[in-house]
């Protein structure tokens, strides 16, 4: 197992290469000039010259290349283009208010949408059924940052109950709970809605299983032959789709950060992108990629986790 | 010794009058048509039969496992131990499935739950029957494993299911299902995935786990000579009906409806000299377009003008045991006072 951990890791290592250097292509084929971005339409010709120096942009490509590739090995990734500050450090500064976010709409995702598949499964095209996924339906087609609105609308403007501004003080653990309440649960029902109709069509095929004809012709009570012999075996086509999302989340997060105001890996990659910050987005591009692998990783282990024929070799 | 049909023995099980239909495009469609008979203490019964004759689905009526969303099983009675298991409440039923009585799976590579280790899947009958705590329950399951002669059972207890053959798999099944000491097995086709030497050793397996408990078994097959091999009595069924039921002796040494002779005659014989095997023309009729009259009558050589229009009664035949057959050609029927009648 733990070879199999190593195993992948190295096996990262090459696709982590390979994105950069798409990242490094990339970056420098978008049109615009980096300096004119900073120094904005007035510059001297003179003061656009000293910044690109300055930014190494007008070095020959492929020196270019060999630096930053040195320098992504060590640890140097560089400054941010914009604030000047080490891009390791504005990105180490959003990155657990990334996955603070991301893990908590993931529990509350699984905690709503796995028992919901199932009874929504078990109670098939009764209007429990029905009436799930509509909902479920509803909730992958409401826009994150409409729901997101309407929440500050009702629990922070109307109710008073929580925070509007969720990047707030959160000094103790109420204070951060709260202000992570909203925005957790923005995308955490829109995990849910996913994770409700996934769970719903592979517990329909598995309670259809063999197997579950044999527990039943055991006699074991109803309860057990659904949670242990049907969910079991139903969850495996759930991680792979948590695990596709979550790679997903963790950069399309943007919406509700903007929404909710916090800082976040989304909201970095957007004002990255309108500044031409190239330094930053190459290194939030690299995190981006490693995150991928690492979840993916994750996502193969709990497979382990649940199905003894997934061999780790 | 086994009394067939013998009135002054309780039998075990006792069908009488089961049907079960399901819901196909609207309509009920019966799949099981009435059947009825008796499973005494050890005996063997074989329910014999091709594909889509209604043979699972007569072991699933009993056992209630029947799903209830498009499926209806109704019967007179079903009677197992004073009980009417046509008419027990779901808790109940679930009580006697896997203890009194248990069913083995035809299909060993599907039937057990991939994500659970086997010596755990023949441990939670009695735990949850007998109340047996984890450890009492494991020395069991063992015991049980190596009575269905699991090869170092000890070790592969807490081993998966893919990582055993097929025949290995079918042993747990066994094992599983000889769990609570049942007083009935339902055993469906339980050697037609394996390869044929495995099918002996599996039926020499049942075969002495018979001898040693009391159990009655009903065996479902298409295959006459695993019949010869294992059963008592043998009841051939065709398209929901039961159209012969006889001891297995009489039955092979007599057998009366065309449809159980033409069975005979598809059995591949070395005695023979055979260059192309003999198989029944046509098909059973599917559930939603069965004929008016006998069943079989469309694939009968012997098929007369009243087969056609009416379905023949089971009727004992009058030479003596308890032989009874469903034709109007073979069985004792006075055909001339019939078509009499019919002409009036």
């Amino acid at each position: 197992m733990l070879r199999f951990v190593v195993r992948r890791l190295i096996f990262a290592i090459p696709t982590l290469l390979a994105v950069m250097t798409m990242v490094f292509v990339l970056v420098r084929i978008v049109p615009g000039d980096p300096a004119q971005t900073i120094l904005g339409d007035q510059a001297s010709a003179e003061a656009l010259q000293t910044m690109r120096e300055r930014l190494g942009v007008d070095r020959p490509i492929l020196e270019q290349y060999v630096e930053f590739m040195r320098g992504a090995l060590v640890g140097d990734w560089g400054e941010s283009m914009v604030t000047g500050k080490p891009v390791l450090t504005e990105i180490a500064r959003v990155l657990p208010y990334t996955i603070e976010l991301t893990v908590v709409s993931l529990i509350i995702g699984a905690v709503i949408g796995i028992p919901l598949g199932a009874w929504s499964a078990l109670h098939r095209n009764e209007w429990i059924d029905y009436a799930t996924r509509v909902g479920s339906l509803l909730g992958l087609s409401f826009p994150a940052f409409v729901s997101a609105i309407l929440m500050l609308i009702v629990f922070s403007i109307q109710l008073r109950w929580l925070p509007v501004i969720s990047g707030g003080n959160r000094a103790t653990f109420g204070e951060w709970a709260r202000s992570l309440a909203l925005p957790a649960l923005n995308l955490g029902l829109i995990m849910a809605a996913y994770i409700t109709r996934v769970t719903r069509s592979s517990m329909l095929g598995s309670l259809g299983e063999d197997y579950i004809r044999t527990a039943r012709a055991k006699g074991v009570p109803e309860r057990v032959v659904i949670w242990r012999h049907g969910m079991r075996n139903a969850l495996i086509p759930v991680v792979t789709v948590v695990g596709l999302y979550l790679g997903i989340l963790i950069g399309n997060s943007v919406l509700t950060e903007i929404v909710f105001n916090r800082p976040g890996l989304g909201k970095l990659i957007v004002g990255a992108l309108g500044q031409r910050d190239y330094t930053l987005l190459q290194g939030l591009m690299i995190i981006y990629t490693f995150v991928i692998v690492i979840v993916n990783l994750l996502t193969d282990l709990t497979y382990g986790l649940i199905d003894p024929r997934v061999k780790y070799q | 010794m086994i009394h067939p049909g013998n009135p002054r023995v309780e039998p075990v099980l006792d069908v009488s009058n089961l049907t079960t239909s399901f819901r196909i495009g609207g309509e009920w469609h019966a799949a099981v048509r009435g059947i009825s008979f008796a499973l005494q203490p050890n005996e063997t019964l074989a329910l014999v039969g091709e594909s889509g004759c209604g043979k699972s689905m007569t072991a699933l009526s009993i056992l209630g496992l029947v799903p209830k969303t498009n499926g209806r099983v109704e019967a007179d009675h079903i009677r197992y131990e004073g009980k009417d298991l046509s008419r027990l409440p779901d808790e109940e039923m679930r009580k006697i499935r896997g203890n009194g009585i248990s069913m083995i799976f035809q299909e060993p590579m599907t039937s057990l739950n991939p994500v659970l280790p086997v010596g755990f899947q023949v441990m939670e009958a009695l735990r949850y029957h007998q109340k047996m705590s984890r450890g009492d329950g494991e020395k069991r399951a063992l015991e049980l494993l190596e009575l269905v002669k699991i090869p170092s059972a000890k070790s592969r207890f807490k081993e998966y299911p893919h990582q055993f053959s097929g025949g290995m798999r079918q042993r747990v099944m066994i094992a599983m299902a000889l769990a609570c000491r049942p007083k009935v097995i339902l055993a469906d086709e339980p050697t037609t995935a394996l390869d044929v030497t495995i099918q002996a050793q599996i039926l020499s397996l049942l075969n002495e786990l018979k001898a040693e408990t009391d159990m009655s078994m009903i065996f479902i097959t298409h295959n006459l000579g695993v019949v010869a091999a294992l059963a008592d009595r043998v009841a051939v069924m065709y398209a929901g009906d039961i159209v012969e039921i006889a001891s297995v002796n009489d039955l092979f040494a007599r057998p009366t409806h065309p449809y159980t002779e033409a069975l005979l005659r598809s059995v591949p014989r070395s005695d023979r000299d055979t260059k192309t095997l003999y198989s029944i023309p046509g098909a059973v009729p599917p559930l939603t377009r069965m004929p008016e009259g006998c069943r079989f009558a469309a694939r009968c050589e012997l098929a007369i003008d009243i087969c056609r229009r009416q379905n023949p009664p089971l009727e004992t035949l009058p030479a003596g045991g308890a032989h009874s057959v469903r034709c109007w050609v073979r069985g004792d029927h006075d055909l001339t006072a019939m078509k009499e009648h019919a002409d009036v």
